[in-house]
């Protein structure tokens, strides 16, 4: 097997070859590991690389799997991690200069739960500077590039999870998304992403931008692989206060049920009322996927986009207050340690009143109702990934991105689970993403509904040129 | 609800322990008046009996 294609196998086709024997776990992680040393000095997906640790992980999986040892579906898969993770003995920088030495003594939960089911760690992935703002262009690490086309951005803040997957240097990523940082990157990279309900997944060990919108959750080349990630760091955790203990279904166990008869909501009217509106090629590619459902047997119908367009308001002023308060003491005594990006917007919410932020909490609880009452009439949501395709680096204008509507951050309010599904590419030969959006702990119906629509076309074998 | 100015700013970045120049503030200025302007918005779409969405509430302590 020739190295490309070692990078692009799924999971569940590297796991099969491992217990095939076609390759060990270290010969496997070894090729990824050159992959990276050939690859990444392009891209800058990885801040750090845990090549020792990935190949002694790697070896222990040969010697389980020689004694008969089962872990799973991710017995023996190597995996990276957005470098906002604690991971114990491993550089935790959160692509900043603030933590740039940061070395943690504890694991985040998602970083253990991996680590029981067998995965290898190659390392840490470059994102926005904690988690917003944009790409990092000022801060220690270079900003992670899009491997369809490096002189455009791979979407954040999540970026060397979308970028490391589009480029095959790893099997699965994990990602954090508090206004659409899953998502975004899987979007523009060509990937599959979800952003699981809220409380589904613990955030313990994984670094604050925002605590009520946080959300940790997978990124994967493919809808069943991200399932199987997800399968492995949910469930309930006592050191997360805001985890949900709540049973965790098989994500599997319906993927493949087809949808027929599905309900599908799409609010178009109006595209969530921003200035500059949704890109026109953007739209032609949704409306083509949202065919795409229709053909597969789903009954698409129109409903009320207004509450989708506050909700983006409500979810900006919540995150710049508790972003701000989180990191405060920092701003008071060393500002310029943060890049410009993150300084420009997380510093909002210096100006902001505890009044602002207490009503937007309000209109958070209000819009949260309206939204979820269209679950009367449609099973999902469906909504473009993002309003326009990558920007070029050249191009990026810090105050475009509030002239444009949001189509992920309304589903960080309301906590919904929100999967990004690749559904085609711009004339330049850019992706773009699909979301698929369901009622509170319903992901098995969105992994069912992006399966579906995966499989009904062929975006998934697609492959930049590097 | 009328805009922030420079002056504005500098003060309540004083008052916030924020020590940031001129070039800093001016940068900031257009994206704290959209921040305003949002979360003004907001108000207006809340009526006096809508609760905040967080809420403190000591019967969710878990049973584990």
């Amino acid at each position: 097997m020739e190295a490309n294609e070692i990078g692009y196998m799924t999971i569940r086709e590297a796991g099969q070859a491992l217990r095939r024997k076609d390759f060990s776990p270290v010969e496997l992680t070894e090729a990824l590991l050159a992959r990276i040393s050939a690859i990444d000095s392009k891209l800058h997906c990885f801040i750090t690389l845990s090549a020792d640790l990935a190949l002694r992980q790697a070896r222990q999986a040969e010697n389980e799997f020689l004694s008969g040892e089962e872990r799973g579906p991710l017995h023996g898969i190597p995996v990276a991690l957005k470098d906002l993770y604690a991971t114990r003995g491993i550089r935790t920088t959160c692509h900043s200069a603030v933590l740039k030495d940061w070395i943690p003594d504890h694991d985040a939960t998602a970083v253990t739960k991996l680590q029981q089911a067998g995965t290898i760690l190659l390392g840490k992935l470059g994102m926005h500077e904690f988690a917003f703002g944009g790409p990092s262009v000022d801060t220690p690490f270079p900003a992670v590039r899009n491997p369809w086309n490096t002189d455009y951005i791979p979407g954040g803040s999540s970026s060397g999870s979308g970028a490391a997957l589009a480029a095959g240097l790893c099997y699965g990523a994990l990602g954090s998304d508090t206004g659409g940082s899953i998502r975004t990157p899987s979007s523009h990279c060509g990937v599959v992403g979800i952003k699981p309900t809220y409380g589904r997944v613990s955030r313990y060990g994984v670094i604050p931008l925002s605590w009520s919108l946080d959300h940790a959750g997978p990124m994967a080349r493919s809808v069943e692989d991200c399932a199987i990630l997800l399968q492995a760091i949910a469930g309930y955790d006592s050191k997360d206060p805001a985890s949900a203990n709540v049973a965790v279904p098989n994500f599997r166990f319906e993927i493949k049920n087809g949808i027929k008869g599905l309900r599908i909501g799409v609010p178009r009217a109006h595209w969530f009322d921003e200035t500059r509106g949704i890109d026109p090629e953007t739209e032609k590619i949704f409306n083509q996927a949202i065919e795409v459902l229709r053909e597969l047997g789903a009954n698409v119908v129109e409903i009320d986009g207004k509450p989708f367009s506050l909700a983006r308001k409500a979810n900006q002023t919540i995150l710049v207050c508790e972003a701000y308060a989180y990191h405060e003491k920092t701003y008071q005594e060393t500002p310029m340690r943060f890049g410009r990006a993150v300084r420009r917007r997380m510093l909002e919410g210096a100006f902001l009143s505890a009044a602002d932020y207490i009503s937007a909490q309000r209109a958070r609880a209000v819009l949260n109702e309206q939204i979820c009452a269209n679950f009367a009439r449609v099973d999902v949501f469906a909504v473009p990934g993002t309003p326009r395709p990558p920007e070029a680096f050249a191009k990026i204008d810090p105050n475009e991105q509030n002239l444009r509507p949001n189509f992920t951050n309304p589903f960080n309010l309301t906590g919904l689970p929100t999967i990004s599904v690749p559904c085609g590419f711009t004339g330049g030969r850019l992706p773009a993403g699909l979301q698929i959006v369901a009622p509170a702990f319903d992901e098995p119906t969105c992994f069912r509904v992006a399966y579906a629509y995966e499989q009904a076309t062929d975006w998934r074998n697609q492959r930049p040129s590097l | 609800m009328s805009e922030m100015t420079i002056e504005n700013l500098r003060q309540m970045a004083e008052q916030a322990g924020l020590k940031l120049g001129d070039d800093e503030l001016h940068s900031l200025l257009q994206g704290v008046n959209r921040a305003r302007r949002q979360a003004a918005e907001l108000r207006c779409f809340i009526t006096a009996s809508d609760e905040p969405a967080s809420s403190f509430l000591l019967s969710s302590k878990r049973l584990d």
